[in-house]
């Protein structure tokens, strides 16, 4: 997955024991639950629907920007299609309110996602695999491709390109993620003039062009989702990993939600901060520890001995036994138990935990 | 579509105007964090009872986001001079702000001069911070020789930059130092590389330069005595040294025509790392990063009940902080050859040994004083870790939980600090 | 991810046909218990020439359109790496999912789309974590699985996007008989890996949300939410969780119950495979 870091099995097993500690201490000494500062703008590129950049202090930068183009939505049942459903409807006797059946017929493939990694092919699979996997949890909802739908003929299809500037120092998943989010919630669409099915028109005053996210009132329904890297490394929960961190993680977890507000049909007086957090999507991520170089305890190894003649089958007696020492790295086998599973759950999920902090985060940047 | 096409036209014209107004809602309360310290000791989150009247930021906060800097030169980085005609005139010029120009000496103008760094050696600190740009011409005097980061145009005699960077003379010798650039190995030098490939006799080494370091097995100390000959069988186990991904410290032994360093761990002080963190950050050049200095590795007293720790700076930028071991004092008072038996059974083990949790603590508050200094581009020796190591100790008092993580405001906070005296 | 080696036709300007039967809304109802998975075909050792391989079917659904899933699994391997490559203390592990150009209703190119190498990542990370890769160094691994036929078939899936969900089904027969085929290959693994897969659906009438084990997108009017595991039963593992949709934020359909049911669907696969293998061996010994 990804670049493999080369660390050696000292510095792994140095890392992995001071990472386990309660609390644990990162090389960084950032706390289990804190971010690196981000420096986040939106709207830096005038020609895009919506676009965001956003820095680490490191360098690593990435930049979001959102193109929508119309397109004629293709009828699976090809150009009869039309006459087909009228067949259907006359011999089933089902009509009326087909407009509304129609409109939840939105497709995820409207939306395109491209990463461009530098020093990646664009079709390396881990490329892919993290494209895929923030497309994923951006139309897992099903808010963003419904907003898509203009009529029953045409679809705005929706390109979402990211660009890292330089070879990501870490997993770069967060930084794509809130910077994707940024971008979407910076999008505008031309507003619809036209009618129904008819071809459609758009007003030419770009400032009166909505959001595709709209801001306040009672039509404040979801949010682009985020997505969170989050690591075990022994008992400790952490997020936003260091590729130093990443390397000794004994499991990795990207967890989607998204928030969804429940002023919903409320009276739009009401303005309830209150959000509620969902899950929308998760996955395991290979953690490179898995590919680490395994230590070599001082008294199974051939050159500390100072002889070169140490019988062979004394070495693979002390191979044979794998009861961990200590001060010597071993590379996880095996799964995530669900202890596991379930803690980071609960870190992200929780009222006031993480993904809280993050999306007040994010609310504070100011949209252009 | 047509309809569209025209839309986004709109579109693109009147979205000119509106990008550059981003401030950041938030951006007075950051500056809040550091005197209330950063969430950590149990970790929990700011409970809904924490007073809310100021927004959520200036609590304990696992985000930071800034609005971005308005674009102002980098800290302590050496300004470029203001264009100017004069600079890229000839070489007879001799007008006031043509620093550029030399005519017989190296003169240079102290007003155009900028931010003394402090970091220069004291043999080029005549040399002022003027800045050369590749092809500016330097001398056209023949009495000049032409050093490093400097050619001579064919069928001229001007010296010419090739780089950009500070001028230095050394006697008659004229070079140009690049702002930044890789770490270019010079004999003795102290590195902190690590193994990146393994091949019949020898390794190939990563030390942040052109070319990967050449070690030959010829040029560590086999286990077993010191003046052990080398044999097939270490030829044979020649992982069980060192493998891919290891980190060691060594010195530069030679350097090849191509450029490529030989390095040798021939020496007790060198050989296999373990029990600390690495961290790298540039080379030479710049602001920032390791500057070569007398002392490149030393044992420093922590604070917080944590033990000795090693801090070694390779010159190429790359640093290790160790927990520092005793054993070692104590061998080397027992003489060359107890020495000899009593290191070599751990020279190349890759366990590490027993570390208590102050330690560590200690150990990666370091790193982190580290970290803060490059970015905040102050250049990294002994002097300031140690003097930003008591500063980041102070910052840790701040708050019950003892922060130790220096990033963003508080990194800059430090670099205040050390800049300040 | 434009093909950049050969020039194809233009995609999805063309559009497969469409049967018009006579049940244009026959959902076939789900017949099956809500925890019971369906009936598996899973054979090792089907290709002489790979250094293990599998095959998995799939019961096709009752209705006489129905078709089940069928993939081959073949293990390439342990065998040295290639001298360009650089050293590795592990086993190298590389893993293709392809489906075959006629396995779906619309025809697959040649080359691996992005949802074929997004699956194959899915399934390294799942296979990944059950290998005991230290045991074979300097030596490469490859996993490649076919489908030769997809779950949907013909009227399927026209106008009901239900392939998003599939991809689910995909990956748990993968991980199953890449599993077995692992296995068949001699390969030190921790644990046997299989995969199983839960949904959280809701039915046509009542509109009554459910649990389901081993889903069919098709059987159900819509699917909330799934999840796939990848789990190792004696450990008590996942090695791989993928879980997408939305759960209702009240009612006790949440996440952990629907992992534990895939973790139970995987359990019932697992059940299969030791039997597969315990056969072969059976029948080598006889």
């Amino acid at each position: 997955m990804a670049q493999q870091t080369l660390l050696s099995p000292a510095e792994l097993a140095y890392l992995h024991s001071s990472l386990s500690l309660s609390p644990p201490i990162r090389p960084d000494g950032r706390t289990s639950k804190q971010f690196r500062p981000l420096t986040a703008e939106t709207g830096i590129l005038p020609g895009t629907n919506g676009s965001a950049r956003v820095c680490l202090a490191d360098g690593t930068e990435a930049i979001v920007g959102v193109k929508a183009e119309i397109e004629k939505t293709a009828d699976p049942l090809g150009d009869d299609g039309e006459r087909y459903r009228e067949y259907v409807k006359s011999a089933s006797g089902v009509g009326g309110g087909d407009a509304d059946e129609d409109r939840r017929e939105a497709r995820g493939e409207w939306l395109e996602m491209t990463v461009e990694i530098p020093g990646l092919r664009d079709d390396d699979a881990g490329t892919v695999f993290l494209a895929e996997l923030l497309r994923e949890a951006l139309l897992a909802d099903g808010e963003l491709a419904r907003k898509l739908w203009i009529n029953r003929r045409f679809h705005w299809r929706l390109y979402l390109d990211i660009l890292l500037i330089s070879p990501p120092l870490s997993y770069p998943l967060p930084l794509l993620s809130l910077t994707t989010h940024l971008a979407l919630l910076a999008t505008r669409l031309p507003r619809l003039k036209s009618e129904g099915d008819e071809d459609p028109m758009f007003d030419d005053d770009w400032e009166a062009a909505p959001f595709l996210y709209p801001r306040q009132g009672a039509a404040a329904g979801s949010r682009p989702s985020i997505t969170l890297l989050v690591v075990a490394v022994g008992d400790s929960i952490l997020f936003d990993p260091s590729k130093e961190e990443l390397a000794v993680a004994d499991s990795a977890l990207a967890v989607s939600l998204c928030e969804v507000r429940r002023e919903r049909g409320q009276g739009s007086m009401e303005v309830d901060s209150g959000r509620e957090l969902r899950l929308v999507a998760m996955r395991t991520i290979d953690p490179p520890s898995r590919l680490t170089p395994p230590g070599v305890p001082s008294t199974a190894n051939l050159a500390a001995s100072g002889t070169a003649d140490v019988p062979l089958q004394q070495k693979q007696q002390q191979t044979a036994d794998e009861a961990p020492q200590e001060g010597v790295w071993k590379a996880p086998l095996g799964g995530t138990p669900f202890a596991v599973l379930d803690s980071i759950i609960q870190a992200v999920l929780e009222k006031g935990g993480v993904a809280d902090e993050v999306l007040d985060g994010l609310e504070g940047v100011d949209l252009t | 579509m047509k309809t569209y096409q025209t839309v986004t036209k709109e579109h693109q014209s009147s979205a000119q105007g509106r990008h550059n107004s981003i401030v950041h809602k938030q951006a007075s309360s950051l500056s809040l964090n550091s005197s209330h310290g950063q969430n950590s000791g149990a970790l929990l989150p700011p409970s809904d009872s924490s007073p809310r009247k100021r927004p959520p930021y200036s609590q304990a906060m696992p985000i930071t986001i800034l609005n971005p800097q308005p674009s102002t030169p980098a800290p302590r980085r050496p300004r470029a001079v203001d264009i100017d005609m004069d600079v890229a005139s000839d070489s007879d010029s001799d007008s006031e702000m043509g620093g550029a120009a030399v005519q017989g000496d190296v003169q240079m103008q102290d007003d155009e001069s900028v931010d003394e760094d402090g970091d220069l050696d004291e043999e080029e600190a005549d040399a002022r911070d003027q800045i050369l740009t590749p092809g500016t011409v330097v001398t056209s005097n023949p009495q000049w020789m032409r050093g490093h980061g400097t050619y001579v145009p064919p069928s001229t005699t001007n010296i010419t930059s090739s780089l950009a960077g500070t001028l230095t003379r050394t006697n008659k010798l004229l070079s140009v130092r690049p702002l930044r650039a890789r770490y270019n190995p010079e004999i003795g030098d102290l590195v902190v590389g690590r193994i990146v490939e393994v091949q019949a006799k020898r390794w190939r080494v990563d030390v942040a330069a052109a070319q990967l370091a050449i070690l030959q097995i010829s040029a560590i100390n086999l286990p077993g005595g010191i003046l052990r000959k080398r044999t097939e069988t270490d030829e044979l186990q020649i992982r069980s040294f060192f493998a891919e991904g290891d980190l060691l410290v060594a010195e530069v032994q030679q350097l090849h025509q191509d450029g490529a360093a030989s390095l040798h761990t021939r020496s007790l002080k060198y050989g296999k790392l373990r029990n600390g963190v690495f961290v790298a950050v540039g080379g030479t050049g710049g602001g920032g990063g390791v500057v070569r200095s007398k002392r490149q590795l030393w044992t420093m007293e922590t604070a917080n009940g944590g033990g000795k720790i090693d801090v070694l700076l390779g010159v190429n930028g790359y640093i290790w902080i160790s927990k520092h071991l005793e054993s070692d004092v104590a061998a080397e008072a027992a003489g060359i050859n107890r020495m000899e038996e009593s290191v070599s059974s751990q020279i190349y083990s890759s366990q590490n040994n027993h570390i208590d949790v102050p330690t560590m603590r200690e150990i990666a508050r370091c790193r982190s004083v580290i970290l803060a200094l490059v970015e905040n581009g102050i250049k990294v020796d002994e002097d300031t870790v140690t003097r930003g190591y008591l500063e980041a100790v102070e910052f840790g008092r701040e708050s019950a939980e003892d922060d130790i993580y220096l990033g963003g405001e508080r990194g800059q906070r430090l670099a205040a600090a050390l800049s300040g005296r | 991810m434009a093909d950049r080696r050969r020039i194809n036709g233009p995609g999805g300007s063309t559009l497969p046909p469409v049967y018009d039967d006579t049940e244009l809304d026959a959902v076939s109802l789900r017949q099956r218990a809500p925890d019971a998975i369906r009936p598996l075909y899973l054979k090792t050792g089907v290709t002489p020439s790979a250094s293990g391989s599998a095959y998995l079917e799939i019961e096709p659904r009752e209705g006489k359109h129905g078709s089940g899933m069928k993939l081959a699994c073949t293990v390439h391997g342990p065998r040295s790496l290639p001298r360009s490559a650089p050293f590795s203390p592990y086993m190298v592990l590389s893993t293709h999912v392809k489906f075959a150009p006629f396995a779906t209703k619309q025809r697959r190119g040649y080359l691996r789309d992005s949802s074929e190498k997004d699956l194959g990542t899915l399934l390294e990370t799942a296979l990944r974590g059950a290998m005991i890769a230290d045991r074979w160094p300097k030596s490469g691994v490859d996993v490649v699985v076919t489908i030769i036929e997809g779950e949907s078939t013909r009227q399927d899936a026209v106008e009901r996007r239900v392939e998003e969900w599939d991809a689910m089904n995909v990956l748990g027969g993968c991980i199953t008989v890449a599993s077995a085929a692992i296995a068949d290959a001699g390969i030190d693994c921790v644990d046997t890996v299989s995969g199983g897969v839960a949904a959280l659906v809701a039915d046509k009438d009542g509109g009554e949300l459910s649990m389901v084990l081993d889903p069919v997108a098709l059987e159900h009017e819509s699917v909330l939410a799934a999840c796939c595991v990848a789990y190792l039963p004696n450990r008590d593992e996942v090695t791989n969780l993928w879980f997408r949709g939305q759960l209702p934020s009240t009612g006790t359909h949440n996440y952990q119950t629907l992992v534990s049911k895939a973790v139970q669907a995987s359990k019932g696969v697992h059940g299969l495979i030791s039997a597969s293998l315990s056969e072969v061996i059976e029948n080598s010994q006889a």
